[in-house]
C-alpha cells in the first residue's frame, strides 16, 4: 500500500506551497502579488490565510531629553499610542495612520483600509520596495492601503529619531527558535555522550545515531584534513556553526517559516565569527605572509600588500553574501512561479490561470527539493570553508618551503587516518608518523 | 527609455547572464568530475566532495551578480 502514501504526501506538498499563495489573492488586489515582500523580514509572523502575529516593537530612540527606550506590544500598538507614525518607503512622505485602522488585526486586507484612507484624501499612490510585479494601480486606495500599512512600512516616532531598532522581527523569532531546536535537541546528547552512552557502549536511538554520523563526519572530513592535529580547538565552533546554518535553513522550508539566514545581517555576523576565529588563530607565519610575501621582490610588495589585506576582508564577505543570497533566491524563485499563475491569469484571464497552475506548482516543488538540498549543501559549505581558513591561518608547518615530504593527502593517507583507533581525551594524533599501512612497512624508521 | 526601464533591463540581462556563467562553470567542473570518476571509481568519494564546494563557490560568485540585479531592480 505504498503508493497511496507517497500520493498523500505530494498532495500534501501541493498544498502547502499553493495554499498560502492562494490566499494572498483573497487578501490582495489582484496585481498585488509582492514576491520579495514575502522575503524579507517584517515586524509580523505571517499565517497568511489564518491571519498575522504582530511581534513585539522595541526602539532606543534618541529625543529632546537624552536617550529613551521604548516598547510596544505590537505594531499597532506603536502607532495606536500616537507617538509613532508609519512612514511609507519610497517617498519620504509622511502618512499619519488612521487611528481606527490600528485596530484592524489584518492590516494588509486593502479593502478594509481602503475605504478609511480614501476620506483622508491621501498623496499620489506610492510604489512600496519590493512591488515589482505592481502593475500602475488604477485604484488610489489600494496602493495608498500599502504605501502607508504601518506593518510594512517603517515606524517613525514623533519626536526625535531612532537610533537603535531592537524590534522583533520574524527572522529575530526564527533565529531564537533555532537556537531552542538545537539546545533542545542538541544537549541531551551532549550529557548522554558524558555518561558514556555513545562512548562506551553504542549510541543510542534514532536521533543520536544521526547526529553521531554527522557529527563524525565534520570531524574527520572537515575538521581534521583542514585543521591537522589542532583540530579540537576549533572542531566546537565548526559543529556549531554547521548545526545552527542548518537548521535555521531547514525551518524556513516548512510552512509558514521564515529563514533566518536569508538575513544579510545574520549571515554577516556568522563571517564575522569566522573572520574573528581566523585572525585569532593565526600564527606568526600567517601575518607575514600578509604583510610580507615571501618570494617576491621588493618592488612588487607594494602592490601586493595591500591585495592580501582586502583578500583578508573579502573571504568572509563572500561567506556570508554566498549564504545569503542562496537562501534568498530559492524562496524568491518559488514565490515567482506561484505569482506567475496569477500574472498569466491577470493578462489571459482564469482559464489561462488554472491553466498554468498546474506547471507552476509542478515547477515549484522541484525548486522546493531542490532548496533542500541547498539547504544542506549551503551549511556544509559554509563550515567547510570556515575550516579552511582557520586552517590556513593556523597552520605550523606548511610554510617550511624547503620540506622534501610535504603534500596533499592522498587517498591513501586518508584511508590511513581513518583507520587509526579512536584516541582518547586531550591526545593529538602526531601528523607524520605512519604507524599502520603500506608507508610503514616501506619506511626504514 | 526611461533610466527605470533601463534598470530593469540591465536587471533582466545581468540575470541572464549570470545563470549562462553559472551553467557553463558548473558544467565543466561537473564533467571534469564525471570523468574522473569514470577512470578512477575509488576515488569518486573525493571527487564528490571536492565538486560540491567547487561548485558552491561558483555559484557564490553568480549569487553575487544575482544580488546586484536584485538591487538594481528594486532601487
Amino acid at each position: 500500500m505504498r503508493t497511496p502514501r507517497y500520493a498523500l504526501v505530494a498532495v500534501a506538498a501541493l498544498l502547502s506551497v499553493a495554499a498560502p499563495a492562494g490566499a494572498q489573492d483573497a487578501a490582495h488586489d489582484e496585481e498585488h502579488f509582492d514576491a520579495v515582500h514575502h522575503t524579507v523580514d517584517g515586524p509580523y509572523l505571517d499565517f497568511t490565510p489564518f491571519g498575522k502575529v504582530e511581534l513585539p516593537r522595541l526602539f532606543v530612540v534618541r529625543g529632546d531629553d537624552g536617550l529613551r527606550f521604548d516598547a510596544f506590544a505590537s505594531t499597532s500598538a506603536a502607532v495606536a499610542s500616537g507617538r509613532y507614525h508609519a512612514v511609507a518607503h519610497e517617498a519620504g512622505e509622511e502618512a499619519s495612520h488612521a487611528p481606527d485602522a490600528a485596530g484592524a488585526r489584518d492590516a494588509h486586507a486593502p479593502e478594509a483600509a481602503g475605504a478609511e484612507h480614501s476620506a483622508d484624501g491621501h498623496a499620489p499612490a506610492e510604489q512600496s520596495v519590493g512591488d515589482a510585479d505592481h502593475a500602475p494601480a488604477e485604484e488610489h486606495a489600494g496602493a495608498d492601503a500599502h504605501a502607508t500599512d504601518p506593518l510594512s512600512s517603517t515606524l517613525e516616532p514623533a519626536d526625535g529619531d531612532v537610533l537603535i531598532d531592537l524590534s522583533i522581527t520574524r527572522h529575530v523569532v526564527f533565529l531564537f527558535g533555532s537556537m531552542a531546536l538545537l539546545l533542545l535537541l542538541l544537549v541531551p546528547m551532549g550529557s548522554r555522550y558524558r555518561r558514556g552512552v555513545g562512548r562506551t557502549s553504542a549510541p543510542r536511538g534514532l536521533l543520536q545515531n544521526m547526529l553521531e554520523t554527522i557529527v563524525l563526519y565534520i570531524r574527520d572530513e572537515v575538521a581534521k584534513p583542514n585543521l591537522g592535529p589542532d583540530y579540537r580547538r576549533y572542531l566546537p565552533y565548526l559543529l556549531t556553526a554547521f548545526f545552527f546554518i542548518l537548521t535555521a535553513n531547514l525551518l524556513g522550508l516548512v510552512p509558514f517559516g521564515a529563514t533566518a539566514t536569508s538575513n544579510i545581517a545574520v549571515t554577516a555576523v556568522l563571517a564575522v565569527f569566522t573572520f574573528v576565529i581566523t585572525q585569532l588563530a593565526g600564527t606568526r607565519d600567517y601575518w607575514m605572509h600578509i604583510f610580507s610575501p615571501p618570494g617576491v621582490p621588493a618592488f612588487v610588495k607594494p602592490i601586493l600588500i595591500p591585495i592580501e589585506i582586502l583578500g583578508l576582508f573579502t573571504k568572509p564577505f563572500a561567506l556570508a553574501i554566498r549564504l545569503f543570497a542562496n537562501m534568498t533566491a530559492g524562496h524568491l524563485v518559488i514565490l515567482n512561479f506561484i505569482g506567475l499563475i496569477f500574472i498569466i491569469r491577470g493578462l489571459f484571464g482564469d482559464a489561462a490561470g488554472w491553466g498554468t497552475a498546474v506547471p507552476a506548482v509542478a515547477m515549484s516543488v522541484f525548486i522546493y527539493a531542490l532548496e533542500l538540498l541547498v539547504a544542506f549543501i549551503q551549511a556544509y559549505v559554509f563550515t567547510v570553508l570556515s575550516a579552511l581558513f582557520i586552517g590556513m591561518a593556523s597552520a605550523s608547518h606548511e610554510h617550511d618551503h624547503n620540506h622534501s615530504h610535504e603534500h596533499d593527502p592522498t587517498p591513501h593517507d586518508r584511508a590511513v587516518s581513518e583507520s587509526a583507533p579512536l584516541l582518547s581525551r586531550g591526545e593529538a594524533r602526531p601528523d607524520r608518523e605512519r604507524t599502520v599501512g603500506t608507508e610503514a612497512a616501506i619506511s626504514p624508521f | 527609455m526611461g533610466p527605470e526601464s533601463l534598470g530593469y533591463l540591465g536587471a533582466g540581462l545581468g540575470a541572464g547572464l549570470v545563470a549562462l556563467g553559472a551553467g557553463l562553470g558548473i558544467g565543466r567542473l561537473a564533467a571534469s568530475a564525471l570523468e574522473g570518476a569514470a577512470r578512477q571509481p575509488e576515488a569518486s568519494g573525493d571527487l564528490r566532495t571536492t565538486m560540491i564546494i567547487a561548485a558552491a563557490l561558483i555559484e557564490g560568485v553568480a549569487l553575487f551578480g544575482l544580488v546586484i540585479c536584485i538591487l538594481l531592480a528594486l532601487a
